[in-house]
């Protein structure tokens, strides 16, 4: 799969749909419907583009997180909205239901060794969406003090 | 401002932070909007302590009385919406350029807002469990799923959804809600196998677990952690952990079973 082609474009629209359902699905209305479904597309999107030039889940993991995290930062107040429900819906697609199910299933067929990898997988992928939350949360927070503050 | 009684003024912050609390949000942002409630009314010194199962608040006025009140937090579901507009309506306060401004300024009728919040049905319940398929759908070509599966996964999904707010409705608990709904997810897939040809099961199973994920408890696990709550962190982590674990036990036990019996 190249990084910029039709492929990833579905993709987008996929995460974009689904994130679209979920938000609905949580209650949420009016225009901040679609900018948290474009978030949850862009997260997706980064994630694969980002893991084709790295070859590094983890990595594409962080990055992507740290983007819509930001992109949460800069759009929610705009819209008046609390950066938590943006951060919620955007996070959705990588959050790891499939490494779990995965991880299950081989620990069902007695596959111990290959489930144990499997589950620190899962594991270091949830560690890192933490990390990226927590990281750009706290960039935030020092930001608006300091620009309280001058 | 008007001026109200201390016991008005606790009460409406309770009121506040049960909704928030309820509806999912993180403590943190819980415990700065009671905040916001009590001064917005002329009680500066307000401590509050916030945990996911409980909120208690202690309010002084300027005479040294103190009126203390403590509300245990039992259902809980996720509801975006409710925060986004409750948060909206408690940043009004103080500011007069606001839409809600003259809503936030009249006790009676911040009430009534807060009451017609709580009980506000946005969407209907067909649209949200149709919404429910179509996200369990999409993850499902997201994964790789072809256009057969997407259409099981999404029966699949509008079921679940349905289903979910039947069970919440006879009050199990956090784990065995997932379980059960993890294991109706894999008895549904499995069924379906049976009777149409050439579908691949995992990425109908992953797209109905997507729905199950506790990506919130994640969210706001990380946030009270982060932002000195280590009482509420560790509470939400452990909620996202029992979660996960309802999950994994609710979707392999049924499949073993399905093994179990020759399929």
């Amino acid at each position: 799969m190249r990084p910029f082609d039709i492929l990833t474009l579905m993709q987008f629209c996929w995460a974009f749909l689904a994130i679209l359902g979920f938000s609905i699905r949580v209650n949420l209305k009016g225009i901040k419907i679609l900018f948290t479904a474009i978030s949850g597309g862009l997260c997706w999107a980064t994630y694969l583009i980002v893991l084709f030039y790295s070859r590094s889940v983890l990595f594409s993991v962080f990055v992507s997180i740290i983007l819509v995290c930001i992109y949460s930062e800069v759009v929610a107040p705009k819209l008046r909205t609390p950066v938590s429900v943006f951060v919620t819906c955007a996070i959705i697609p990588l959050v790891p239901g499939r490494g779990l199910f995965q991880s299950m299933q081989l620990y069902i067929a007695g596959e111990n060794i290959l489930a144990s990898k499997s589950i620190l997988q899962t594991l270091m992928i949830a560690g890192t969406i933490s990390i990226a939350i927590a990281l750009v949360s706290s960039v935030t927070n020092l930001i608006h003090k300091m620009l309280n503050r001058f | 401002m008007p001026k109200i009684s201390i016991k008005q003024a606790t009460e409406l912050a309770l009121e506040v932070g049960r909704i928030l609390l309820q509806s999912g949000s993180a403590t943190n942002r819980v415990e700065k909007m009671m905040q916001k409630v009590c001064v917005g009314f002329g009680y500066p010194e307000t401590e509050s302590f916030v945990t996911p199962t409980g909120i208690f608040i202690s309010v002084k006025d300027k005479d040294e009385n103190i009126s203390t009140s403590i509300r245990r937090i039992e259902s809980r579901r996720i509801d975006l919406g409710k925060i986004t507009r409750i948060s909206r309506l408690v940043n009004c306060i103080g500011e007069d350029k606001c839409s809600e401004a003259h809503i936030v300024k009249d006790l009676d009728k911040f009430r009534a807002e807060l009451k017609r919040i709580d009980a506000e049905q946005i969407w209907p319940g067909w649209i949200r469990n149709l919404c429910g398929g179509a996200t369990s759908g999409f993850f499902c070509l997201l994964f790789g799923g072809a256009w057969m599966e997407f259409i099981v996964a999404v029966l699949i999904g509008i079921i679940v959804s349905s289903g979910l707010k039947y069970l919440g409705r006879l009050g199990f608990n956090n784990f065995l809600l997932n379980a059960i709904a993890a294991a109706l997810i894999v008895f549904l897939a499995k069924l379906m196998d049976l009777y149409i040809p050439y579908i691949r099961l995992d990425n109908i199973i992953i797209g109905g677990i997507m729905l199950l994920v506790p990506g919130l408890s994640i969210t706001n696990a990380i946030r009270d952690t982060m932002s000195g709550d280590l009482v509420s962190g560790t509470a939400r982590a452990v909620e996202a952990l029992f979660i996960t674990v309802g999950i994994v036990a609710g979707s392999g036990s049924m499949l073993k079973i399905w093994a179990l019996w020759g399929y």
